[in-house]
C-alpha cells in the first residue's frame, strides 16, 4: 500500500501535474492562435475591444449578470468555487508537500477556514448537481461532462477532508488519501481537456464571442482560388 | 499525407522528452540526468550532437562553393538546402553546446575575455560567426514570404558571395580547428585515429561528406513530399565526393603507414573492428556504390551511400571524441536522459527543416544562370518542384497534445533521487602530519601537499614570519593550525564555537558580556572576538580577518600558498615552476599512510579523484626546496 501511495504521489503526480500545466497553457496558446487567425481573416476588422475587456471583468464576478436572473445558482456556484480554489493551493498539507520537494512555500489557510471551505464545496457541489438534474432547462443542456464534473470534483473534497481529521477514520487513512491523490491526479488529467479548461480560457472567451460575428463565410478553397478569394471574408 | 505526419509525430514525442530531460538539467544540473563524471566530462552530446554535427553541417560551405566559387550553375537549386542544413546543424551543434555547459547568459565571455592559447577558444569564435554568416545567407528566404524588409533582402543578395567567402574562410578554420582540438590527447586517444594530420583529416573529411549531406537532405524530402528527384545531377554532385573520399583515404592510409601504425590496423581488438566498421561506412562503401554510373543515379545507390557515409563519419567524430579516448578505465554509458536530449536535438532540427520545406521556396533559386535561360528549356516543371506553397501549420492540435503529453512522461521518468542533491558534502578536516615538514592532508584522503615547514620558516625571516601565514592565533597560542578555523574542506565554516563559550566546561560566558542589554542577540550586535581575546590577531598578520566565517580549508591553503608562489615564480628564473599545480601536487604519499589509502578507497563517498604522481619522490623534494 505505501509502495502504491509513494508511485501515486511521485512520478503519477508529476506526470498528471504537468499535463494539467502543460495542457492548460497548450489550450491557452491555441486559442488565442486560433482567435488571432480568426481576426486576421475576417472582413471587418474593427472590434469593440473595450466591451469584451469590460464583459470579460464582469464574468469574472458574475455577481450583477446572473443575480438577477439565477440567484440561487449564482450564490451556489460561488461558494463552491471559492473553496474549489481555495482549499487545494492554500491547505498547509498541500504547501508543505511542495516546500519539502521544491522548497517553495507560501500563505496557508487556517485550519478551521480550510475545513470549512472544504465542507462548503462539498454540499454546494452536491447542491449544483441536483439542481442540474432538477431544473428541465439544465438538463436539456447539459452533456454528460456536465453530470460527472460536480461529483468528481467533490470526491477529493470528501476524501481530503477524512484525512484531515484523522479522528473520524484513523484505520482507513491509507485508502482515503490513494482516493484522495487518484481522484485528483484524474481532475488534472481531465482538466485541460473538458470543459474546467474554462479556468485559463475565461480571459479569451469575450474576445472569442465578438469575433464570432466576423468570421469569413467558408468557401471551398478551390472556388476561392478561382476567384481569388481564397481565405478572404466575403 | 499521412506519411509527413506519422514522420513528425514521432519527431514532437522525442523533443518533449528531450524538453524534460534539458529542463532539469538546467534547473539541477549535469548529475541530475547524466552518467558524466570527473574522468569523462566529455559525454554523449559532444561526441554524438557537437563534433559530428558540424562535420555534417559542413554541406553549407562545400555545395555554396562548389555553385558560386567554381561556377557550377546546374546546382543553384540545391543551395538554399545546403545553407539551412549547414545553419541548422551548427545550431543544433551549439545547442547541445549550450546543454553541456549550461551558463547560457555567459555566452558573450569568449567575445570579451581573450584567451588565444586555447583551441576552444577558437572554437567558440568559429561556431559563433558562422552562425551569424548562415544567419545572414539563409534569411533571404524568409523574407521572401512578406513584402516588408525588402531592402535587407536586396542588400544580402547583392554581397551574397561576400558572405559565401567568409563562410568558407570560417568552416575551412573551424573544421580543421575541430580536429586540432584533440592533438592534447596523444595519451588518452587510441593510435589508430590520433596522429598529427588531425587537422587535415577532419577538414579533408568535412568536404567529402558536405554534399552527400544535401543529397540526402534532398533524397529526405522527396521521400516524405513523394516529390521526383533529379538523379543525374545529384549523381554528378556526389561523383565529387567520391573524389575528396579517396584522397582523404589515401592521407589517412599513408598517415598510419608512415606513423608505423601497420600492424595496429589487424590487431584483434574491438578498437581495431570499429576502426574497419568506420572505414567500410565512411570511404569503401560510398565509394563503391557511387563510382559506378548505374547505382550513382539510381534511387538506392544515392540512399546507401549517403546514409553510410553520414554514419561513417558520425562514427569517426564519436570515435575520436569519446569512444576511443579509451585510456581513463572508466566505463561511461550514458542515461537514457541523455539520448533523449541528444536525440531531441536532431528532432527539432529536422522540425525545423521540414518546416521551412513547406513554408519557403526551398528549391526554386531566383538566380538563375543566363546561359540556361536562353539555350534550354526550363529545368524543371511545377511538377518536380518541391515548394508546396504556405500551408497553414497543419496539425497543431495532434503536435501541439502528442508535445505536452510526452514531456509531462519525460518529466515523470526522472527519478526523484536524481533531482534531489544534499549539497556539498561536510568532510571535517584533521591537522596536518610530521615534524618540520608536515603532511597536509586536511581530509584524510591520503593525496596529500608536502609543505616544507621548517625551511619555510628559516627562509622567510625566522619567527617574526609567522605572521605572514598565521593571520589569527586561539588564546594561548603563539600559531594555531591552519585546521582549527578553516574546519570544513569544501565549504565555508564558522570558526567561532558559540555552545564552547556558553558552556561550563568551557568559557562559561554569561549572555551579557558579548550580547549588549538592549539589543536583539544576534551575531551582528554582538562583540566582536577582539573584545576579550586581545591578542587573537598577531601583531603584523598580512592578512586581515573581516569576520568569523573561515573559508574552506581548500580556499584557504590555495589562498595562502597560491599568491605566494605567484610572486616568487615571477621574481626568480629558476623558480619559474613554483606556480605549477604540480609544485606541491602529485608527490606520492609516505609509506605509513598505506593503511589509511585502503580505507579511502573502501569509502564509496571517496570524492577526491587525482591521480597519483609517478616519479621520483626525493628528487621532487630536492628540486621543491632549492
Amino acid at each position: 500500500m505505501q509502495q502504491l501511495l509513494d508511485f501515486v504521489s511521485g512520478p503519477l503526480f508529476r506526470l498528471t501535474f504537468l499535463i494539467m500545466i502543460l495542457g492548460l497553457l497548450r489550450t491557452f496558446v491555441l486559442d488565442l492562435w486560433g482567435a488571432w487567425d480568426a481576426y486576421r481573416r475576417a472582413g471587418d476588422k474593427k472590434l469593440a475591444w473595450g466591451d469584451a475587456f469590460s464583459k470579460t471583468i464582469q464574468w469574472l464576478f458574475p455577481v450583477r449578470r446572473v443575480f438577477t436572473r439565477r440567484p440561487l445558482y449564482s450564490l451556489f456556484s460561488i461558494l463552491f468555487h471559492v473553496g474549489l480554489i481555495l482549499v487545494p493551493i492554500f491547505y498547509l498539507g498541500h504547501v508543505q508537500l511542495w516546500e519539502e520537494s521544491t522548497g517553495l512555500s507560501w500563505w496557508t489557510l487556517p485550519h478551521f477556514w480550510a475545513d470549512l471551505l472544504t465542507l462548503t464545496t462539498i454540499i454546494f457541489g452536491l447542491l449544483l448537481f441536483l439542481g442540474r438534474l432538477i431544473s428541465s432547462e439544465a438538463r436539456y443542456l447539459s452533456r454528460s461532462q456536465d453530470y460527472l464534473w460536480p461529483i468528481l470534483l467533490v470526491v477529493p473534497f470528501v476524501s481530503g477532508y477524512f484525512c484531515a481529521n484523522l479522528n473520524i477514520s484513523p484505520a482507513s487513512y491509507q485508502v482515503f488519501m490513494l482516493i484522495h491523490i487518484l481522484s485528483g491526479e484524474l481532475i488534472f488529467v481531465l482538466i485541460p481537456f473538458t470543459k474546467i479548461a474554462h479556468c485559463v480560457l475565461m480571459p479569451l472567451s469575450q474576445f472569442i464571442i465578438s469575433l464570432a460575428w466576423k468570421f469569413p463565410a467558408r468557401i471551398d478553397d478551390k472556388i476561392g482560388a478561382t476567384m481569388d478569394k481564397k481565405g478572404v471574408g466575403v | 499525407m499521412k506519411k509527413v505526419t506519422a514522420f513528425k509525430s514521432v519527431l514532437w514525442t522525442i523533443l518533449g522528452l528531450a524538453l524534460a530531460a534539458g529542463v532539469t538539467r538546467m534547473i539541477f544540473g549535469l548529475g541530475a540526468i547524466t552518467n558524466q563524471s570527473d574522468t569523462t566530462p566529455w559525454g554523449l552530446w559532444k561526441g554524438f550532437n557537437v563534433i559530428p554535427g558540424i562535420a555534417l553541417a559542413a554541406g553549407g560551405f562545400v555545395v555554396t562553393a562548389i555553385i558560386y566559387v567554381m561556377r557550377k550553375h546546374e546546382y543553384y537549386r540545391y543551395a538554399k538546402i545546403a545553407v539551412l542544413m549547414a545553419f541548422l546543424g551548427y545550431l543544433s551543434a551549439a545547442t547541445a553546446l549550450v546543454v553541456e555547459l549550461g551558463l547560457p547568459w555567459m555566452v558573450w565571455h569568449p567575445v570579451v575575455y581573450w584567451q588565444h592559447h586555447s583551441a576552444l577558444f577558437e572554437v567558440a569564435w568559429c561556431v559563433m560567426l558562422y552562425l551569424v554568416v548562415l544567419f545572414l545567407e539563409f534569411v533571404p528566404v524568409p523574407l521572401e514570404e512578406t513584402s516588408r524588409f525588402a531592402g535587407v533582402r536586396r542588400f544580402l543578395h547583392k554581397y551574397k558571395l561576400i558572405l559565401v567567402v567568409l563562410g568558407i574562410m570560417i568552416s575551412t578554420l573551424h573544421q580543421s580547428s575541430l580536429g586540432t582540438l584533440f592533438l592534447i590527447t596523444p595519451e588518452k586517444l587510441h593510435p589508430l585515429w590520433y596522429t598529427n594530420l588531425l587537422p587535415v583529416l577532419f577538414f579533408v573529411s568535412a568536404i567529402a561528406v558536405g554534399p552527400l549531406m544535401v543529397i540526402l537532405g534532398v533524397l529526405t524530402i522527396s521521400a516524405v513530399y513523394e516529390k521526383p528527384l533529379e538523379r543525374e545531377k545529384l549523381g554528378k554532385l556526389a561523383l565529387f565526393s567520391v573524389g575528396v573520399l579517396a584522397v582523404y583515404a589515401l592521407i589517412r592510409f599513408i598517415g598510419l603507414v608512415a606513423e608505423g601504425k601497420l600492424a595496429t590496423m589487424f590487431v584483434s581488438s574491438w578498437q581495431t573492428l570499429f576502426f574497419w566498421i568506420e572505414t567500410a561506412l565512411f570511404v569503401i562503401i560510398p565509394i563503391l556504390f557511387l563510382a559506378v554510373k548505374q547505382l550513382r543515379v539510381s534511387k538506392a545507390g544515392l540512399w546507401v551511400a549517403t546514409i553510410s557515409a553520414v554514419i561513417g563519419i558520425g562514427f569517426n567524430r564519436a570515435n575520436i571524441a569519446g569512444i576511443m579516448l579509451v585510456r581513463t578505465g572508466e566505463i561511461y554509458i550514458p542515461t537514457i536522459f541523455e539520448i533523449f536530449i541528444s536525440l531531441g536535438i536532431i528532432s527539432a532540427a529536422v522540425l525545423v527543416f521540414l518546416f521551412c520545406v513547406e513554408r519557403f521556396k526551398m528549391w526554386e533559386t531566383k538566380w538563375t544562370d543566363p546561359r540556361d535561360r536562353e539555350t534550354a528549356p526550363p529545368e524543371f516543371d511545377r511538377s518536380s518542384e518541391a515548394w508546396l506553397g504556405s500551408p497553414r501549420i497543419s496539425h497543431r492540435f495532434t503536435f501541439s497534445f502528442i508535445l505536452i503529453i510526452s514531456l509531462a512522461f519525460g518529466f515523470a521518468l526522472i527519478s526523484n533521487e536524481r533531482i534531489h542533491s544534499e549539497g556539498i558534502k561536510e568532510v571535517p578536516v584533521k591537522a596536518a602530519r610530521g615534524g618540520d615538514t608536515l603532511y597536509v592532508d586536511g581530509n584524510h584522503d591520503t593525496f596529500g601537499v608536502y609543505f616544507a615547514h621548517e625551511d619555510h620558516i628559516q627562509r622567510e625571516g625566522k619567527k617574526e614570519s609567522c605572521v605572514i601565514c598565521h593571520h589569527m592565533n586561539l588564546p594561548m597560542d603563539e600559531s594555531s593550525p591552519c585546521s582549527a578555523c578553516h574546519g570544513n574542506m569544501y565549504t565555508e565554516f564558522d570558526a567561532f564555537r558559540h555552545d564552547w563559550h556558553s558552556s561550563p566546561a568551557g568559557g562559561n560566558v554569561g549572555c551579557m558580556e558579548c550580547h549588549p542589554e538592549d539589543q536583539p542577540r544576534l551575531a551582528e550586535t554582538a562583540q566582536s572576538c577582539e573584545h576579550c581575546h586581545k591578542d587573537l590577531i598577531p601583531a603584523g598578520a598580512e592578512i586581515e580577518v573581516d569576520d568569523y566565517m573561515a573559508p574552506s580549508y581548500t580556499d584557504a591553503m590555495h589562498g595562502v600558498c597560491v599568491p605566494c608562489h605567484e610572486t616568487r615564480a615571477k621574481q626568480k628564473e629558476e623558480l619559474k615552476d613554483l606556480a605549477l599545480c604540480t609544485s606541491c601536487h602529485g608527490f606520492d604519499h609516505p609509506e605509513y599512510l598505506n593503511k589509511e589509502i585502503e580505507m579511502a578507497f573502501r569509502d564509496t563517498s571517496f570524492n577526491h579523484v587525482v591521480l597519483p604522481f609517478v616519479g621520483d619522490l626525493d628528487k621532487n623534494r630536492e628540486d621543491m626546496d632549492d
